[in-house]
C-alpha cells in the first residue's frame, strides 16, 4: 500500500466535494487527505487528495476522477517531483520549566514557532513536508499533547 | 451567444430551451414543485407530454424511449417523492449508459434545507446514479445548464443527467440570452481512438487464427453494427454479444453465435474460452458476462478493448491492447489498415478451421435448441421461441428482469440492433413494460412487445393507464408461472429447494386486469394457441395483455453456476450435440 497524493482542478460549484468524495466512497476507496483551496484562477478549486492504494487502483481513481464533468484536470503527483507541504497546530503539555524549555529547543530545531503560551501549555505551529511533521509529532508525544490539528497535503508540482 | 436577449420566465426558458434540443416527447407526473413548468408545458404543442402513472415508470419510458431510438429520452417528475421514485428508472438508464435528462421540481431556494414539504436532497440523492447533476439556483443559468445536460448525456460514455429545479427558478422572470453553444470546460469526451493502437490491433486480427469479436451495448449506441459485420466477415470471425449487445449483428448471420456469459450459449462460451484474438467492443466485461473463473475467458488470446470510457480500461479484466474511442470510429480505422497496409485473403479466412468450427457449433446449437423445443418439458423454452418465431426480428421487444429475461436473451432471435431492451446492468424488475410505453412512442410504426413474468409485471402495471388514456398499443406477454421464478431456481437449484418467499401465491386474474385496464387480454394455455392470441392483440389496435401460463418451475438452462466460470455450465446435458 502505497500513498499516492492526486492534485485536482475543478469547477468551484456548489456539491462538487459531495461528488468527489461519493465517487471515492463508490468504488471503495479512503481518504487519507483532502485539501481544498482557491487557486489562481476565478471560479476554480484546487484540490489535494492523499489515498493509501496499489498503483493499479491509483489508476482507477485517476481515471474516475478524470469521468467527473467538473474536474477539469487530474494529476498524480510523485514525491520526487513535487513539493509537498502539510501544516500541523499542536497544543504540548509543559507542566514544569524544564518541559517548556524542552519543548521550545526542539520546537526551533524543527523551525516549529510557538504561537501561544500558557502556564500548562504551548501552542506550537509547524508546516513541511509530511514525514517531518510526523517526527515533530512523535517528539511531542513525550511531553503529552492535548490536541493536535493537521490541515492535510497540499502539494505543487516543480517545472 | 445565441438569440437576442428576451424577458422570460425560468419555466418558458426550460421549454424553449428542451425544443431547442429538438426534445419532441416527455413523459412526467406534475406536482406542487412544478406547477410553473406545467403551465407553459400547457399550451405547448411541439412537445407532446405523456402522463404516467408512476413516475419510476416515467422514467423507464424516457429511458426505452432513448433505446429504441438513440434520441435523448426526458422524463419529469416533481420534488420529495416524485423524484425518490424516479431513483430507480434513472439508476436503470444510466448503468445501461441509457441518454435519458430528468427534469425534477425542488422546493423554493429558500426553502431548501428546511425539511419543507415535498421537500428531498434530490441533488445529492440522485448523484452517484447520474453521469451528471444539476441543482439550478439561479433562472440566469437555465439556457446554459439544459445545454450541457443534453449533450453530456448523448455524447460520450451515454447517461443519465438530472436537473433538479427549485420552484422560484421556474417562476422568475429574466433576461436571458437563449440557446448557449459552449459547454462544460471539464467534459472532452474521448472520442478519436489512437491510430497505433488501431493498428496494432488489425495486426492482431489479421494474424489471428481464431478471431472473434465480442459486441456489448457500446456497438449499439454508437450505431456500429455496420462495420462490425463488414470486420467479422473480413476476418472470417465469430461474433458473440453481452445481453446489451444483443442486435448487434442479425441473430440469424452465419458469424454469429449469440449470447454469451451466465446465460448465453455453450458454444458462445466456448468461443470466448477458445479464441486467440479477442476484440471486445462497448463492453464492461461485466460477471455476468465473464463469470467468476476469468482464467477460464479468453484466456489463449490477445485481447482488444474499445471503449469510449477510458475508466472501463482494465476495470475488471487486464487487456492487451486498449483503445479508448467510439467503436464505429475504431472499427472503420481498423477496417482502414487492414485495407490499406495489408491484403486480406478474403478466400482463406472464409474457409479457416475455426469458422467451421463456428458454423459447426452453430448448426449444432440450432438443433439443440429444436431438441428442447420437440420434448416441450419447459413450456417457456417452447413459448419463447414460438413468439421469436412469429415476430420473426420485426418488433421492437422489452424485456422485464429474471427467467422471462434470461428465455429471451437465449432464445429470441434478434436481427437489428435497438429492437432487444432489456435492465441489464441494474436488473430492475418492473422495467420491461414501462420501457414499452418509451419505445411504442419513439416507433410508433413498429409491433412493440414486452416479455414479461407474472412477478415483474406486478411492479410497474398500473401504467396500462396510460397506454390506454394515451393510445400506446403495447403487447404484455406474461410469462405466467405464479413464481419470483429466477430466485425460485436458485433456490432449487443451490438452496436444497427451500422456495423462501419466492412462490407468489394468489395472484390476480390478469385478464381480468387488464380488461379492468381497457386493454385486450386473452389467455394463452398452450404454446400453441399464442399465435392467434397475438394476432388478436395487434389487431385490436389496443394495449394488451396475454396471461400465458408456462411450467411452474420452468429453469433457464444452460447457465453458470455462482463462483463458476465460462467453461463450467451446468445443465448442458440438453447441448449434447456440442
Amino acid at each position: 500500500m502505497q500513498t499516492h497524493i492526486i492534485s485536482l482542478l475543478v469547477e468551484d460549484n456548489p456539491g462538487v466535494l459531495t461528488r468527489l468524495s461519493g465517487m471515492f466512497t463508490m468504488r471503495g476507496i479512503n481518504i487519507s487527505s483532502l485539501t481544498v483551496s482557491p487557486c489562481e484562477k476565478s471560479g476554480l478549486s484546487r484540490m489535494t487528495v492523499t489515498i493509501k492504494g496499489s498503483e493499479a487502483e491509483l489508476e482507477k481513481v485517476r481515471k474516475q476522477l478524470s469521468n467527473l464533468i467538473e474536474v477539469i484536470k487530474v494529476v498524480d503527483l510523485k514525491d520526487n517531483e513535487a513539493v509537498i507541504r502539510d501544516l500541523c497546530l499542536v497544543k504540548v503539555h509543559t507542566r514544569d520549566a524544564e518541559a517548556r524549555t524542552e519543548v521550545m529547543q526542539l520546537s526551533e530545531s524543527y523551525g516549529a514557532r510557538i504561537v501561544d503560551a500558557s502556564l500548562e501549555s504551548v501552542i506550537l505551529e509547524l508546516a513541511d513536508e509530511p514525514e517531518r511533521i510526523e517526527r515533530f509529532v512523535e517528539l511531542m508525544k513525550h511531553f503529552g499533547i492535548k490536541q493536535l490539528f493537521r490541515t492535510g497535503i497540499t502539494a505543487i508540482k516543480r517545472d | 451567444m445565441g438569440e437576442t436577449a428576451k424577458k422570460l420566465s425560468g419555466a418558458e426558458i426550460v421549454v424553449e430551451e428542451l425544443k431547442n434540443e429538438r426534445v419532441e416527447v416527455a413523459f412526467g407526473i406534475p406536482g406542487g414543485a412544478l406547477l410553473d413548468l406545467y403551465e407553459v408545458l400547457y399550451q405547448e404543442e411541439e412537445i407532446k407530454h405523456i402522463l404516467m402513472r408512476h413516475e419510476q415508470c416515467a422514467a423507464h419510458a424516457a429511458d426505452g424511449y432513448a433505446r429504441a431510438s438513440g434520441r435523448t429520452g426526458v422524463c419529469i417528475a416533481t420534488s420529495g417523492p416524485g423524484a425518490t421514485n424516479l431513483v430507480t428508472g434513472l439508476a436503470t438508464a444510466n448503468i445501461d449508459s441509457s441518454p435519458v435528462v430528468a427534469l425534477t421540481g425542488q422546493v423554493p431556494t429558500s426553502a431548501i434545507g428546511t425539511n419543507a414539504f415535498q421537500e428531498s436532497s434530490t441533488f445529492t440523492i440522485t448523484m452517484p446514479i447520474t453521469k451528471h447533476n444539476f441543482l439550478v439556483t439561479r433562472t440566469e443559468d437555465l439556457p446554459q445548464v439544459i445545454h450541457n445536460a443534453f449533450y453530456i448525456a448523448n455524447t460520450g460514455r451515454k447517461g443519465v443527467v438530472l436537473i433538479d429545479l427549485p420552484k422560484d427558478v421556474q417562476g422568475n422572470r429574466v433576461e436571458v440570452e437563449l440557446h448557449p453553444r459552449t459547454t462544460s470546460p471539464g467534459y472532452r469526451p474521448n472520442i478519436k481512438p489512437n491510430q497505433v493502437q488501431t493498428k496494432r490491433a488489425a495486426e492482431v486480427l489479421l494474424n489471428a487464427e481464431r478471431p472473434l469479436i465480442l459486441a456489448g451495448g457500446g456497438v449499439i449506441s454508437a450505431g456500429a453494427t455496420q462495420p462490425l459485420r463488414e470486420l467479422a466477415e473480413l476476418l472470417g470471425a465469430g461474433v458473440v454479444t453481452t445481453l446489451m449487445g444483443k442486435g448487434a449483428i442479425p441473430e440469424g448471420h452465419p458469424l454469429s453465435l449469440g449470447m454469451a456469459g451466465m446465460h448465453g450459449h455453450v458454444y458462445a462460451n466456448r468461443a470466448l474460452n477458445e479464441c486467440d484474438a479477442l476484440l471486445a467492443l462497448g463492453t464492461r466485461f461485466s460477471d455476468r458476462l465473464t463469470g467468476w473463473q476469468l482464467d477460464q475467458f479468453a484466456p489463449d488470446a490477445t485481447v482488444i478493448h474499445v471503449d469510449v470510457d477510458a475508466a472501463e480500461i482494465n476495470k475488471n479484466l487486464p487487456v492487451d491492447i486498449p483503445i479508448v474511442g467510439d467503436v464505429k470510429l475504431a472499427l472503420h480505422d481498423i477496417l482502414k489498415w487492414l485495407d490499406k497496409a495489408i491484403k486480406v485473403d478474403k478466400e482463406g479466412k472464409r474457409e479457416s478451421p475455426w469458422l467451421r468450427r463456428i458454423k459447426e457449433m452453430h448448426s449444432a446449437c440450432e438443433e439443440c435448441i429444436k431438441d428442447v423445443w420437440r420434448a416441450g418439458s419447459s413450456i417457456s423454452d417452447v413459448v419463447i421461441k414460438e413468439l421469436s418465431n412469429i415476430l420473426d426480428g420485426n418488433a421492437i421487444v422489452t424485456t422485464e428482469v429474471g427467467q422471462c429475461q434470461m428465455f429471451a436473451a437465449h432464445y429470441y432471435i434478434t436481427k437489428e440492433p435497438r429492437t432487444f431492451i432489456s435492465s441489464g446492468g441494474l436488473g430492475t424488475m418492473g422495467f420491461g413494460f414501462p420501457a414499452a410505453i418509451g419505445a411504442k412512442v419513439a416507433a410508433p410504426d413498429r409491433q412493440v412487445v414486452d416479455i414479461a413474468g407474472d412477478g415483474s409485471f406486478l411492479m410497474t402495471c398500473q401504467d396500462l393507464a396510460t397506454c390506454v388514456e394515451n393510445d400506446i398499443p403495447v403487447v404484455v406477454c406474461i410469462f405466467d408461472n405464479r413464481y419470483l421464478g429466477m430466485v425460485r431456481q436458485w433456490q432449487e437449484l443451490f438452496f436444497d429447494k427451500r422456495y423462501s418467499h419466492t412462490n407468489l401465491g394468489v395472484t390476480p386474474d390478469f385478464v381480468k386486469l387488464g380488461e379492468a385496464f381497457g386493454c385486450y387480454a386473452e389467455r394463452v394455455e398452450k404454446p400453441e394457441e399464442l399465435k392467434s392470441a397475438l394476432k388478436n392483440a395487434f389487431e385490436s389496435g389496443k394495449p394488451a395483455v396475454l396471461d400465458i401460463i408456462v411450467g411452474r418451475e420452468d429453469k433457464v438452462l444452460p447457465m453458470i453456476p455462482p463462483g463458476g466460470g465460462i467453461t463450467g455450465m451446468i445443465g448442458t446435458e440438453r447441448c449434447k450435440r456440442i
